[in-house]
């Protein structure tokens, strides 16, 4: 990992920490398992994976830059513009979604949204923009400017076994309050870039995680029903947490607990 | 002429090339999310004898309170309740695998006498009788109302609903009820 990097990943991991008030959440051998991994993400290595998947399947970088119809040196800003309309799909898609129509492209058969190399190559992908800032225009065109209503629609509305939205537990009313031991966290620009620090590593699953997959995780602890990745609704959603993280920078893989 | 056919090869060409719609992942969530939510706010009226002092009642009330659900419950339940919750209306063959029971997980957003790590999302509801109820602030039925419908009363309700989307049945909002009241 390049060293701006590391510096960028531990000042955002340090504030989320903060945040969090000693006494909750983190025991200190927690803590100390927190600072090794600072050091040493572990996730840095399938993000590595991730690049040498670009390069068997496509080539690299430039074809790519290519396929967005980007020079190189114009790719990590267009990166930090996802998700983004795009006229060759037809819709608003995600990283991942357009990293199937690049492995269709050069005739291999696109990796599910789900699977775990699909998580590293669109990691890599991510992490191309590494030091940008969050550049997503909702009001590029249309069919973005649908998108973030229809998340922001989805956030806010109530629904499920237990009659929670999104906003129930992460509204600026809750913010910094405890949920049975987990403060809950900010996910706007104002407190953490949440959307700037996925993919993560999330240490709870000791795995490499994507955004949507992270919405599937609240999604299932609170009874909503689970909506699948890259439906318009979940693609919506990560649109609408995009946009509240607009202008941070981008550190790619997070840590998270 | 010539210029304008090649021109629109091109075009036509790059449209035919270019349409990778088909060719990712976009499933249809719509009539899920449709399906998942919930009736419009309704106010209930609480039955009669709902608040008891049985200690049965008050002790589903407090595991109810206490716990998120059947899977994840340490200690068994008491008399009354289960950790499986057999869907109204659904048959059941051997071997098939029948969904844990959800319990309150009000700890979750509620501090309450001899709770383990409670939440602070809500108020805290130690000394809720004394301090709400015999000074006549609040009511039993405000009490019920709120765990059953948090919206009737207050529309930008960020809790939990229980019974107006059929989360619990009305009896086991009476035992919570009756162990928020319960002297403790
Ligand atoms: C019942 C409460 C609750 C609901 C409802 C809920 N969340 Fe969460 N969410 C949490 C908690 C608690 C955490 C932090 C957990 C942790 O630290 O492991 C969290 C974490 C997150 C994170 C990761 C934040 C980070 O630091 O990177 C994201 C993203 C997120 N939620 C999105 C959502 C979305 C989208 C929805 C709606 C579909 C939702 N949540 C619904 C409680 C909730
Ligand atoms: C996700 C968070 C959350 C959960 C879970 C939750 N509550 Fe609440 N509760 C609140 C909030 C917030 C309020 C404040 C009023 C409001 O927003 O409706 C509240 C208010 C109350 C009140 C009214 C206090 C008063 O007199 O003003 C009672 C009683 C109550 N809750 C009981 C329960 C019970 C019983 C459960 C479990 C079945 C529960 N709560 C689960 C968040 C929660």
């Amino acid at each position: 990992m390049k060293p701006g990097i590391k510096i960028v990943l531990s000042l955002a991991l340090l504030s989320s920490l903060s945040f969090g008030g000693e006494s909750f959440a983190m025991s200190d051998a927690d803590r100390a398992m927190y600072t090794e991994m600072l050091e040493n993400n572990p996730a840095d290595i399938l993000v590595e994976s991730g690049n040498e998947l670009l390069e068997e399947l496509v080539g690299g970088d430039a074809a790519l830059a290519a396929f967005y119809k980007v020079t190189e040196d114009d790719l990590a800003k267009y990166i930090a513009g996802f998700p983004r309309y795009i006229e060759d799909f037809k819709q608003v898609v995600t990283i991942s979604q357009s990293l199937q129509g690049l492995m269709h492209k050069h005739g291999h058969k696109p990796f599910k949204l789900k699977s775990a190399k699909m998580f590293e190559l669109s990691s890599y992908v991510k992490s191309i923009a590494n030091g940008e800032n969050i550049n997503i225009d909702i009001n590029a065109n249309k069919h973005i400017k649908k998108s973030y209503a229809m998340g922001e629609n989805n956030y806010m509305t109530p629904r499920g076994g237990r009659g929670l939205a999104c906003n129930s537990c992460h509204s600026d009313a809750v913010i910094g309050t405890v949920l049975r031991t987990q403060p809950l966290p900010d996910l706007s620009s104002k407190g953490v870039a949440v959307a700037a620090t996925w993919p993560a590593y999330r240490m709870t699953k000791s795995s490499l995680r994507t955004l949507p997959r992270r919405f599937q995780g609240c999604m299932k602890n609170a009874l909503l029903k689970v909506i699948p990745l890259g439906s318009e609704e979940m693609v919506a959603l990560e649109v609408y947490l995009t946009h509240q993280a607009k202008g941070s920078e981008i550190a790619i893989p997070g840590l998270k607990r | 002429m010539k210029k304008t056919l090649l021109m629109s090869l091109v075009l036509a060409g790059s449209l035919i090339a270019a349409d990778y719609s088909s060719v990712i992942q976009h499933p249809d969530a719509s009539k899920l999310i449709q399906k998942d939510l919930l009736p419009p706010a309704k106010h209930f009226k609480m039955p009669a004898n709902c608040v008891t002092t049985n200690s049965e009642s008050i002790a589903r009330g407090a595991f109810l309170f206490h716990n998120l659900n059947g899977k994840k419950a340490k200690k068994n339940p008491p008399k009354g309740l289960s950790r499986k919750q057999m869907k109204p209306g659904k048959t059941y063959l051997p071997g098939d695998k029948i969904p844990s029971k959800q319990y309150g997980n009000c700890i979750a957003c509620h501090d309450i006498e001899g709770s383990v790590g409670p939440g602070n999302v809500g108020p805290s509801l130690v000394g809720y009788k004394k301090m709400f109820v015999d000074s006549g602030v609040r009511d039993a039925q405000f009490v019920y109302q709120q765990i059953a419908d948090a919206r009737a009363l207050n529309p930008e309700s960020l809790m939990t609903i229980n019974l107006a989307n059929g989360l619990f049945s009305s009896s086991e909002v009476c035992d919570l009820t009756s162990y928020i009241l319960a002297p403790k």
